[in-house]
C-alpha cells in the first residue's frame, strides 16, 4: 500500500514538474501572443493596442501571479481559455484528443496485427525467406520518414487510384463511411513504422524464448508445437513487446504532427504545434498537461500492474 | 472456409475497380473552399489573417467594398458624397441583418465607435480615431465628420476589417450579427466552417450558391491534392511550385495576381543602416530576378521601386525601376558612406516560411558581392515578429501586401513615425514620408493628389525606408466548373472572398 502511495506521489510530482517547466519555457521563449494576434496577415500592430491586449489577456500581471493563477485553475479542473478565440482550452482538447486516440488505436491494431504474426513466423525460421524479406522491409519502413510515406500514399490512393480522399476529417456520427476512409491513410502511415518496430522486437523476443530451457523441456515432453508457441513462447515473448509498444504509443500522443499535416487530420499534435506557434500559453499548458497525465498515468498503471504480477518489484 | 478464401481473393482482385467516391465537392450549388488556416478568432474588426478575412466577408459587410475589377463601390452605402470640408454623407440601402433587423445609421455609428474606442484592438483603429463625430440624421443617413479633410475615408470603409454589425451585438460575450451573403450554420474548430445562403441578402439574386463550406488545409501540398482529387472546389494560397501542374490540368483553373510583395526593413536607431546611402546601396545590390526565379518559380515580378501596383492610377512608371540592380553604384554608395571596405551584419528572417528564408539567402549572396557579409538569423515566426517589433535586428526580410491599391494603403509599411512594428523599419526617416502621406490623404483634387504621390515615390526611392524586392503571384485555383470567382487585382487579392457571392458551381 505504501509502495503504491509512493508511486502515485512520484507521478503527481512528475506532472507538476512538467507543468512548471512548460510554463517557464513557453513564457521565457521569445514571442508575444498579443503581438502575434495583432500581426496576422503581416499587419503592423499599434504598440498601444498590444498593451491593451496584454491587459485583456492578463499578460500584464507578474509571472508568479500568472503561474499561481494557472495552478489554482488546474486544481479546480479549469485549463483556462485560448488566447486566440477565448474558447475554453478543455473544449479544444476534448475535440482533438479522441481523434488522436482513435488514430493511434487504429495504427496500433494494424501494427500489432501485422508485426506480431510476421515477427513470430520469421523467428521460427531464422534466416529463411520470410525472415530476410521481413527484416529488409522493416528496415525500409523504419528509415522512411512519415511525410514521405504519407505523400506517396496520397499520390497512389487519392490522386492516381481515387480510392480514398486525400485528407481531412469528418466525425463518425456525420458520415461513418467517409470517417473511416479519412482515417485509413494516416493510420496506415503511422502503422507502417510501428509494425516494423513490433516485427523486430517480436522476432528477437520469440527467437530468444525459443532457446529457453522450459521450451526445450516442453518439446521433449511432446507438447504440440502450436501449443508450445501459444502457451510458452508467445506469452513470455510478448512482455517486452508490450513494454515497447506502450512507450511508442505514449510518444505518439504528441508526436503525430507530420502525419496530421500531410493528411490534414485535426488531432492533438497539430493543435499543440499551432498553439506553440501562436504562443497561446493556456492552450500549450493544457495540452502538455493532458499528454503528461496520460503518459505518466499509463506508466503508473503499468508499474502498479508489475507490482501485482511480480512481488519482487514491490520489495525493490 | 473455402467460401471465405474465395471471397477474399475476389475482393482483392476487385479492389482496383472499386473507385470509392472520394469526392466531397462538386455538388451544384454547394461549394467547398480549401482554406489555408482556421481563423484564430471571429472578431470582425481585428486583422486575423487572410483566411479569416475571406470568412468575414461572407458573414459581414461594410459601408463600402470593391468590385471584382478592384473599383471602389458602395456596399451598404447606396450613395456617398463629400459634405463640407471634413464630412462625408452616406445613404444606406435597404438591407437587413441576419436576425431580420434593418441596417440603420445607428448600427454604422455603433460599429465605428467600437473600432475607434480607446481600448479597441481593431485593425483600423488609428485611422478611425481621426473621426470627429458620427451623426445619424435619419435611419438611412450617416454623416461622418473627420477631424481633418480625408479623401481616403471611403477606402478605409471598404476594408474587410470595417464591417457594420447590429448595434450592441459586439458587446462583451456576444456574437456580432452581420448582414453578409451567408450565415454560419456550423463550425468545427480547426476543421471546417459551414455556411448557408442568406435568403434576405440585400443584392437580389445573390448569393448564387446555396451552401459554402470552408475546410482547412494548413499544408499547401495537402491543399493542392484536395483540389486535384475533387475533395474541394477552390483553394487559396496556391504554392508556386504547383502552379504549372494546375495550369496543365484541363479540369482545373488558376487565377494569379501580383499584389503581395517581399521587402527589406531596417533598424534606423543603430548600426550601419541608419545611413540612407547604405540602405540605397543594398537596394542596388539585389538581383531581384533571382528571387523571382528561385523563390517563386518565376511566378512574380521584379519590384525595384515603391510597392505600388501598376493598376493604381498613381503608379509612376518612370520611377518604378529606381532601385535597379547596379552593383557599381552600390559599391560607390558604400564608399560615400565610409564603408567602402564592407562590413558584417545580421539579416533577420524566419525558417518557418520558405519564401522568407529563401529570399534571405539570395540577399545574403548578393550583398557579399559588394562586400557586405551577412549572417542569417532564422528563428521561428513568433520570435521573428517579437524581435522586429522591438527593433532587435539590423535588417530584416518581410512579406506582405498593402491595405489597398491606393498609395495611402502603404502607410503602415513606409511611415516609420507610426511607432515600432515588425512590418516596417524601426525608428527611421525624418517624417517627410509621413507628411507626404498626410498631404495625399487630405487632397481631393485628383491631379494634385497624383503630384503628391509622384513626390512620395521619389521620396521613397531617396530615403529607402524599405527596399522592395519582388512581387509574388498570389493564386487561387479552382475546378473548371467554378464560375464567377475572381482573384481581385493587386493588393485587393485578399478581398477576393467578396466575389463568392457571385460564384456558381456546375448546375
Amino acid at each position: 500500500m505504501i509502495w503504491a502511495a509512493k508511486r502515485i506521489g512520484t507521478s503527481l510530482l512528475l506532472v507538476w514538474l512538467v507543468i512548471t517547466l512548460v510554463f517557464l519555457a513557453i513564457h521565457f521563449v521569445p514571442g508575444d501572443p498579443a503581438e502575434l494576434l495583432l500581426s496576422q496577415g503581416g499587419a503592423a500592430p499599434d504598440p498601444d493596442q498590444v498593451a491593451q491586449l496584454h491587459e485583456q489577456l492578463g499578460l500584464d500581471r507578474p509571472l508568479l501571479e500568472q503561474y499561481a493563477g494557472n495552478l489554482r485553475g488546474l486544481v479546480h479542473g479549469d485549463l483556462g481559455q485560448s488566447m486566440q478565440d477565448q474558447a475554453p482550452v478543455v473544449d479544444s482538447i476534448a475535440d482533438r484528443l479522441p481523434r488522436t486516440l482513435e488514430l493511434i488505436a487504429a495504427a496500433a491494431v494494424v501494427a500489432l496485427g501485422v508485426g506480431i504474426p510476421l515477427g513470430t513466423a520469421a523467428a521460427t525460421r531464422p534466416g529463411g525467406w520470410l525472415d530476410r524479406i521481413g527484416t529488409a522491409v522493416a528496415a525500409l519502413l523504419l528509415s522512411l520518414p512519415v511525410f514521405v510515406l504519407g505523400t506517396l500514399l496520397v499520390l497512389v490512393f487519392a490522386q492516381t487510384l481515387h480510392w480514398l480522399p486525400a485528407g481531412g476529417y469528418i466525425s463518425l456520427t456525420t458520415n461513418p463511411v467517409r470517417h473511416f476512409q479519412l482515417l485509413a491513410m494516416p493510420a496506415l502511415t503511422i502503422a507502417a513504422g510501428l509494425a516494423a518496430v513490433v516485427y523486430r522486437i517480436t522476432r528477437g523476443a520469440v527467437a530468444d524464448v525459443r532457446q529457453r530451457d522450459y521450451v526445450r523441456t516442453a518439446r521433449a515432453k511432446g507438447v504440440a508445437p502450436a501449443r508450445i508457441m501459444r502457451r510458452h513462447v508467445l506469452r513470455n515473448a510478448l512482455i517486452p513487446v508490450a513494454t515497447v509498444i506502450g512507450l511508442q504509443l505514449g510518444g505518439l500522443l504528441g508526436g503525430t504532427v507530420l502525419v496530421e499535416y500531410v493528411f490534414n487530420y485535426p488531432g492533438l499534435s497539430g493543435l499543440l504545434i499551432d498553439a506553440v506557434s501562436a504562443r497561446d500559453y493556456p492552450m500549450v499548458e493544457g495540452i502538455v498537461l493532458v499528454i503528461s497525465v496520460l503518459f505518466v498515468g499509463l506508466n503508473l498503471l503499468l508499474d502498479l500492474l508489475y507490482g501485482v504480477l511480480d512481488p519482487r518489484v514491490r520489495q525493490a | 472456409m473455402t467460401i471465405r478464401r474465395r471471397a477474399l481473393v475476389a475482393g482483392t482482385v476487385a479492389l482496383p475497380f472499386l473507385r470509392i467516391p472520394a469526392r466531397a465537392a462538386g455538388t451544384p450549388g454547394q461549394l467547398v473552399f480549401g482554406l489555408s488556416s482556421y481563423p484564430p478568432n471571429f472578431n470582425p474588426w481585428v486583422q486575423a489573417g487572410t483566411a479569416a478575412g475571406t470568412v468575414t466577408l461572407q458573414v459581414h459587410r461594410g459601408l463600402m467594398s470593391y468590385g471584382p475589377d478592384g473599383q471602389l463601390r458602395g456596399e451598404l452605402a447606396e450613395k456617398w458624397e463629400r459634405d463640407g470640408d471634413a464630412g462625408w454623407v452616406f445613404t444606406l440601402r435597404d438591407a437587413s441583418f441576419h436576425n431580420g433587423a434593418k441596417v440603420t445609421s445607428a448600427d454604422v455609428k455603433y460599429s465605428i465607435e467600437q473600432v475607434s474606442a480607446p481600448k479597441s484592438t481593431a485593425y483600423m483603429r488609428a485611422q478611425f480615431q481621426g473621426v470627429d463625430r458620427v451623426e445619424t440624421p435619419d435611419p438611412r443617413t450617416v454623416r461622418i465628420v473627420m477631424k481633418q479633410p480625408t479623401e481616403t475615408l471611403p477606402l478605409w470603409l471598404a476594408a474587410f476589417e470595417m464591417p457594420v454589425v447590429a448595434a450592441g451585438s459586439a458587446d462583451t460575450g456576444k456574437t456580432p450579427i452581420g448582414c453578409g451573403p451567408f450565415t454560419i450554420t456550423k463550425q468545427e474548430r480547426g476543421v471546417s466552417i459551414d455556411l448557408a445562403a442568406n435568403p434576405n441578402f440585400y443584392k437580389p439574386g445573390l448569393p448564387k450558391l446555396k451552401t459554402l463550406r470552408f475546410v482547412v488545409y494548413a499544408d499547401e501540398t495537402a491543399r493542392v491534392a484536395a483540389l486535384q482529387t475533387g475533395d474541394v472546389d477552390l483553394i487559396e494560397y496556391v504554392p508556386w511550385q504547383s502552379m504549372a501542374g494546375i495550369e496543365a490540368d484541363p479540369k482545373l483553373r488558376l487565377q494569379n495576381t501580383e499584389g503581395p510583395f517581399m521587402y527589406l526593413t531596417f533598424n534606423g536607431a543603430t548600426g550601419p543602416f541608419k545611413d540612407p546611402k547604405v540602405r540605397l546601396a543594398v537596394a542596388h545590390a539585389i538581383k531581384r530576378d533571382e528571387i523571382v526565379k528561385s523563390v517563386f518559380y518565376g511566378r512574380g515580378a521584379v519590384l525595384a521601386g515603391a510597392p505600388l501596383v501598376e493598376a493604381s492610377p498613381f503608379h509612376d512608371k518612370t520611377l518604378s525601376d529606381g532601385w535597379a540592380y547596379d552593383p557599381a553604384r552600390a559599391k560607390a554608395l558604400l564608399a560615400e558612406a565610409g564603408l567602402g571596405g564592407g562590413f558584417n551584419c545580421t539579416l533577420l528572417a524566419t525558417a518557418q516560411y520558405s519564401m522568407h528564408k529563401d529570399t534571405a539567402e539570395i540577399v545574403q549572396q548578393n550583398l557579399a558581392a559588394i562586400g557586405i557579409q551577412v549572417e542569417l538569423a532564422l528563428p521561428d515566426w513568433a520570435t521573428r515578429v517579437s524581435l522586429g517589433n522591438r527593433g532587435q535586428y539590423q535588417f530584416a526580410v518581410n512579406g506582405t501586401t498593402a491595405d489597398s491599391n491606393d498609395p495611402d494603403g502603404l502607410s503602415a509599411l513606409i511611415d516609420s513615425t507610426l511607432g515600432p512594428s515588425a512590418a516596417r523599419s524601426f525608428d527611421l526617416g525624418d517624417g517627410s514620408i509621413a507628411k507626404a502621406l498626410a498631404a495625399g490623404r487630405a487632397e481631393f483634387d485628383p491631379t494634385k493628389r497624383a503630384a503628391i504621390y509622384t513626390d512620395l515615390q521619389k521620396l521613397v526611392l531617396a530615403q529607402t525606408p524599405i527596399v522592395s524586392l519582388a512581387w509574388r503571384a498570389q493564386g487561387y485555383a479552382m475546378a473548371a466548373a467554378v464560375k464567377g470567382f475572381t482573384n481581385m487585382p493587386g493588393a485587393l487579392t485578399f478581398f477576393s472572398g467578396t466575389t463568392l457571392e457571385e460564384t456558381t458551381l456546375g448546375g
